[in-house]
């Protein structure tokens, strides 16, 4: 296990070192001067400018740039926005737990909902189940997501008016920012509405969170159903019928959870997809999230903003991504065994 | 391809083919595919055969579809606010959408399918470099790298398209490498090796004929993802600019008339949902034949 | 049969949860609901304080919120009305304007600031020598940068502003301006707090006036968050009355759609510049308030070129366009049709002006008069952006063409990008120019100097570069009285010779219009100033 950790924590390492480099070099690619789009400081006066310099060390080689720089992100200095001038690392820390909350309970939606579609369509293989399921998959996965959200609120919001359509909470509840995420802050606050915000914050992501979700269930049905027809196959199943355990037993002792582990094994790679399609559902359920926010830092040409986004998304799914693997190793023995060897 | 045969007793057709044979005998596959080369010549003629201007301002504003009491016989599918016939502007927008999807996928799967298969024959610190760095560019949402691109770049069509590229590379190299190594692994590779064929003979002439399919499988995949990328960029505000009628940004225009002429917005992204499962559906097909044979 | 049971397990607790939460019940609700009100409004402002700005979004955001000022409008005649200034008095020569203050009104107490004493002379002194006093820090803080006191040369119009005792205050001025008052009462004549002032010299954070607001309207400051939310609470000490609005919330959202969809789905109480008027009226729990904004939309000619340099011409065109119909497709009936340079509303608009009718007869008979019956060509210019008083003039300028096309008249119609536009009509490039104009404030001379006098010929303000020495006159005798028949008589004759000259025609007098849910009540939208909270309150009936 020990290995098996250092092996994760060390491709960990990579990934930011990748990432500080093409966050590093995209202040070059951008327009305009280095040392403005890596700080933010649009019109910084004569002696700013040469404390920035000095900061950035932008005098001496690239590879000192670079370490400067990385030096400055580990101080949890992010620069200044360039459209308003704030503190990159507040607004990063103020927009990123709205998306991890929205993410996590999309992807929560996701598997409670895709999974046992996905082995119910196995358990039917080619039966009109099986089909229906396959149809609902093809659709979900074909849909865009800007679309499906302007019909969610058609429907949900303007025709039936379940739902709100904007914001993580109705704007009077005055619920003091702790965490950053809704529903901590919430429960942490001593509003005497407390248990009216939380049901309104739940109501105002039930929307958002479906129609992030829609993509990532289709892909999970989809997985399920592969790794619970393989496992079906699988010779282990065929003895235990043998032994003439009922289909039943069989699928819940042995097909679901075998089959769990191959899709947390691919449920790490399919997260990035999940966070994209965040992105966009944010812009249009107004949700303020680090992908609206990055969408929005574009339209300003706020390149600080768009290199602080992108460090904070990337990492934010790879964590995820380690986390399953770490997962997919804690319950699937014959993983780290392997890793052992290798 | 069945250059070999002097070590077989009988001839096969050569996998491409034997995944067509397959294909073939499932309906819902060869209707994909149907919709899939209709989909095509709209692309290519599809402004050709416009029955108004995609592009120019007409006169009726807002005329609802033909089936409405209001509608008129001229504009199947209505107008747009600015007098432009819906119909003819999502013809029009097929060879924007679709086609330069389409594109997109052929110059990514070339650079892609080069890279992986050359990474595949690399070993050592390179490779694991390599991997390490595949796995970083396929951790970050695609769609924020296309952002990243196009904000590097600046906004509009073409500097969509290269992004759009760019990012759907790493998915072919990814598929080709483990393509190959999973084929250089098999016991039919050695037999051209103790003949003393070079690497890259290897590669082309034994390899590539059995992985081919897998790779045609990730491009429609990969086209998919461009579709709706591409239409995601242009529902942004980030791609193609106002007048042209690409799909995306044609719904993000007509988010404004969303309460006096839904028609603008409903078509717009039936024509998406509409192209991205003709994909799937092809995709889908291939797959399954695939299996299939893989079965028998 | 373990999985089940572990699956129920979770599943149960989770159910009661949601259950527990959904029991909870509207109770308490009702007062977080109905104390509060959701504004959603189409930008930011771009500062607290609306002495440093001119833009309509900023000042609905702030003026009538956070602040008050020595004079009011009257809603409903638009005289002005005392507000921070119990009464004032102007001597006869009309340089000398005395104000007497209220001596009850209290600032706002917040997080930042607790004012020891109530309103005074000290704090009126103060709001204004900051504009224009150039050594005044609070004035270099800003550089000197106060756009609508500028425009109207305020300080060198104020001479000295003196106090009296400390509820008196008194301005000299260097000539009479009868427009001096109504200038006190716009949207940016603030009063601020010299002891918050006092506070940030001695903290050194002098900008904090600006954007951390004190003043003594009916709500104070509590939150704003860049493009998305500004919080304000309730004063409770308000000296004028007691506002039933506890919390008062300005939802940012710029997209016109998302705005009517949260109207529609009652996450906001009240929207700006609604969209889609017709399905908000069919519906039965919204309901559009509407005013005519103090605007107007008009046709000028270059009066200096052929052939518009003959009145006959000009007027026979006035006949020949049918304003009615562009009310209708231009604005969808959202104004109401101009037969002067005066909305109805203000006191100087007089229905005995005659008024050029809609007649293809006699706009024919004109032209044949004046040697051009056979009809002739000229260019119309439009512009292509969006104004507060004409929503499309590209679609007006084709109306028009389509009217002219009736007597003979053949005009084209050429369009430029905004800026590039103004510059060229600013030359006097044009023949002719759809545009219009926002009044900065309801006094009628602010619909005559600035667009139609000599002087502003020369800044090509003057559209139909048109100058008559006798209705200068008539206007600047009118700034000289503040004796409104007199004044009225000035605007009178002054309005017949624009009837008699038509070196413009003006079209319409746009209305300004918010949607809202049905159980709010009372009037948000004032003809003049943005919109007002003050006298607003829910009534139960539609919850969340």
């Amino acid at each position: 296990m020990l290995i098996f950790a250092l092996r994760r924590l060390n491709l960990l390492f990579f990934t930011l070192l990748m990432l500080t480099i093409v966050s590093f070099s995209l202040s070059y690619f951008f327009p305009g001067e280095a040392i403005n789009n890596i700080s933010g400081q649009i019109n910084p006066s004569v002696e700013e400018l040469a404390a920035l310099n000095e900061l950035y060390q932008m005098d001496k080689s690239i590879i000192h740039q670079y370490f400067a720089y990385v030096g400055q992100l580990l101080s949890g200095n992010f620069g200044i926005s360039m459209a308003n001038q704030t503190a990159i690392s507040a607004d990063l820390r103020h927009y990123l737990p709205s998306t991890i909350e929205l993410c996590l309970a999309a992807l929560f939606i996701a598997m409670v909902i895709g999974i046992p579609l996905g082995f119910l369509a196995a358990i039917y293989h080619n039966k009109p189940a099986d089909k229906a399921i396959l149809v609902f998959a093809m659709v979900g996965y074909s849909i865009p997501v800007f679309w499906l959200s302007l019909i969610f609120i058609l429907v949900f919001s303007i025709n039936l008016s379940w739902f709100p359509t904007s914001g993580q909470l109705n704007l009077l509840f005055e619920i003091k920012q702790v965490t950053g995420f809704k529903f901590v802050d919430i429960l942490l606050s001593d509003s005497p509405y407390k248990y009216l915000a939380f049901k309104d914050a739940l109501m105002h992501l039930v929307l958002p969170a479906f129609a992030v979700a829609t993509a990532p269930t289709t892909l999970f049905i989809r997985l399920a159903r592969t790794s619970m027809l393989e496992v079906l196959e699988s010779n282990f199943i065929k003895a235990a019928k043998a032994k003439g355990l009922s289909k039943a037993k069989i699928i819940l002792h042995h097909g679901v959870r075998n089959s769990l582990v191959h899709i947390i094994r691919q449920m790490g790679l399919h997260f990035a997809n999940l966070v994209t399609v965040a992105m966009i559902a944010e812009v249009i359920f107004e949700w303020q999230g680090a992908g609206s926010w990055l969408i929005d830092s574009i339209f300003h040409r706020d390149y600080t903003a768009i290199q602080g986004g992108l460090i904070a998304l990337a990492i934010f799914t790879f964590t995820i991504n380690i986390l399953f693997d770490f997962i997919y190793a804690a319950i699937n023995p014959l993983e780290r065994h392997k890793k052992h060897g290798a | 391809m069945a250059r070999e045969t002097t070590y077989l007793e009988e001839e096969f057709p050569s996998p491409m083919k034997q995944l067509w044979i397959t294909f073939n005998k499932t309906p819902m596959a060869v209707l994909g595919l149907s919709c899939y080369l209709f989909l095509v010549i709209l692309a290519i003629f599809g402004q050709f055969i416009t029955p108004h201007s995609a592009l120019e301002v007409g006169d009726a504003l807002l005329t609802p579809p033909a089936w409405n009491d209001d509608g008129n016989l001229n504009y199947l599918l209505g107008t747009d606010d600015f007098g432009r016939d819906m119909l003819s502007r999502l013809v029009h927008g097929t060879s924007l959408t679709f086609g330069l999807s389409f594109l997109v996928v052929i110059f990514a799967l070339i650079i892609g399918v080069v890279i992986g298969s050359f990474s595949a024959l690399t070993r050592g610190i390179k490779a694991s470099f390599l991997t390490h760095f595949l796995d970083v560019i396929l951790s970050i949402p695609s769609l924020l790298l296309a952002i990243i691109i196009v904000a590097i770049l600046g906004p509009g069509l073409e500097n969509i398209l290269w992004a759009i590229a760019l990012v759907s590379i790493p998915q072919f190299v990814h598929v080709t490498r483990i393509a190959v190594k999973e084929e250089q692994k098999k016991a039919y590779v050695l037999i051209p090796i103790l003949d003393g064929a070079s690497e890259i003979r290897v590669l082309i002439t034994s390899i590539f004929p059995n992985i081919i399919d897998k790779i045609i499988i990730q491009a429609t995949l990969a086209q998919s993802a461009a579709i709706l990328d591409i239409a995601a960029l242009g529902f942004l505000g980030l791609g193609a600019p106002f007048p042209m009628p690409e799909w995306g940004s044609m719904l993000a225009n007509s988010l404004d008339l969303f309460y006096i002429a839904p028609w603008t917005t409903y078509f717009p992204g039936l024509a998406i949902l509409f192209t991205v499962v003709v994909t799937n559906l092809v995709g889908e097909g291939l797959r399954h034949s695939l299996k299939i044979q893989k079965d028998s | 049969m373990k999985y089940k049971a572990r699956l129920i397990k979770i599943i149960i607790p989770f159910y009661l949860a949601l259950t527990t939460l959904a029991a909870c019940g509207p109770t308490p609700a009702d007062t977080i609901f109905t104390k509060g009100l959701i504004y959603c409004s189409e930008g930011s402002p771009s500062s607290f304080n609306p002495q440093l700005i001119t833009d309509g979004t900023t000042t609905d955001a702030t003026t009538q919120q956070l602040y008050n000022r020595l004079i009011n409008f009257d809603n409903d005649n638009l005289e002005r009305i005392p507000g921070l200034a119990k009464s004032w008095h102007v001597t006869r020569n009309g340089k000398m304007i005395t104000f007497y203050l209220r001596k009850d009104v209290s600032f706002h107490q917040t997080d930042y600031f607790t004012p020891t004493r109530k309103m005074n002379a000290d704090d009126v002194i103060f709001s204004f020598n900051r504009l224009i006093d150039p050594t005044d820090p609070f004035y270099q803080v800003v550089d000197g940068n106060f756009p609508f006191f500028k425009s109207i040369n305020f300080a060198e119009l104020v001479d000295e502003i003196e106090k009296i005792d400390d509820y008196t205050v008194r301005f000299k001025i260097s000539h009479p301006d009868s427009t001096f008052l109504s200038n006190l009462a716009t949207p940016f004549a603030v009063i601020l707090s010299k002891e918050y002032s006092e506070q940030l010299m001695a903290a050194d954070t002098l900008q904090n006036i600006d954007n951390l607001p004190i003043g003594t309207g009916p709500f104070k400051f509590k939150e704003y968050r860049n493009n998305a939310i500004i919080r304000y609470s309730k004063h409770p000490e308000y000296w004028r009355q007691d506002v039933a609005i506890e919390q008062l919330i300005f939802n940012i959202t710029p997209n016109k759609t998302n705005r009517l969809t949260k109207l529609f789905t009652h996450e906001c109480d009240v929207i700006s510049y609604p969209i889609a008027q017709q399905e908000i009226r069919s519906r039965d729990d919204l309901m559009i308030d509407e005013v005519t904004a103090f605007n107007v939309a008009f046709f000028a000619f270059n009066t200096q070129v052929a052939p518009f340099d003959n009145p006959s011409v000009r007027k026979a065109i006035a006949h020949a366009i049918n304003k009615e119909a562009i009310i209708k497709s231009v604005y969808y009936g959202q104004a109401e049709a101009a037969d002067s340079m005066l909305p109805r509303l203000s006191w100087a608009y007089s229905n005995k002006i005659s008024s050029i009718p809609y007649s293809i007869k006699m706009a024919k008979q004109l032209l044949a008069d004046a040697g051009l019956g056979d009809g002739f060509s000229f260019d119309i210019w439009a512009p292509s952006v969006q104004r507060s008083y004409n929503p499309n003039s590209l679609k007006m300028a084709k109306l028009i063409k389509a009217d002219l096309a009736e007597v003979g008249i053949d005009a084209n119609i050429i369009s430029y990008e905004w800026t590039t536009f103004l510059r060229k009509i600013e030359k006097g490039e044009h023949q002719s120019v759809l545009i219009g104009w926002n009044a900065d404030h309801p006094d009628p001379d602010n619909f005559f100097s600035p667009l139609l006098s000599c002087s502003a010929m020369a800044t090509g303000r003057n559209r139909a570069f048109w100058c008559n020495q006798q209705f200068d006159q008539l206007l600047a005798k009118s700034l000289l009285t503040n004796d409104l028949t007199e004044r009225f008589n000035f605007y009178h004759a002054a309005q017949q010779i624009l009837v008699d000259q038509v070196p413009l025609i003006p079209i319409a007098h746009s209305k300004r219009s918010l949607a809202k849910l049905k159980n709010v009540k009372g009037d948000i939208l004032p003809p003049f100033g943005g919109v007002s909270f003050e006298n607003v309150h829910k009534v139960d009936g539609s919850k969340m």
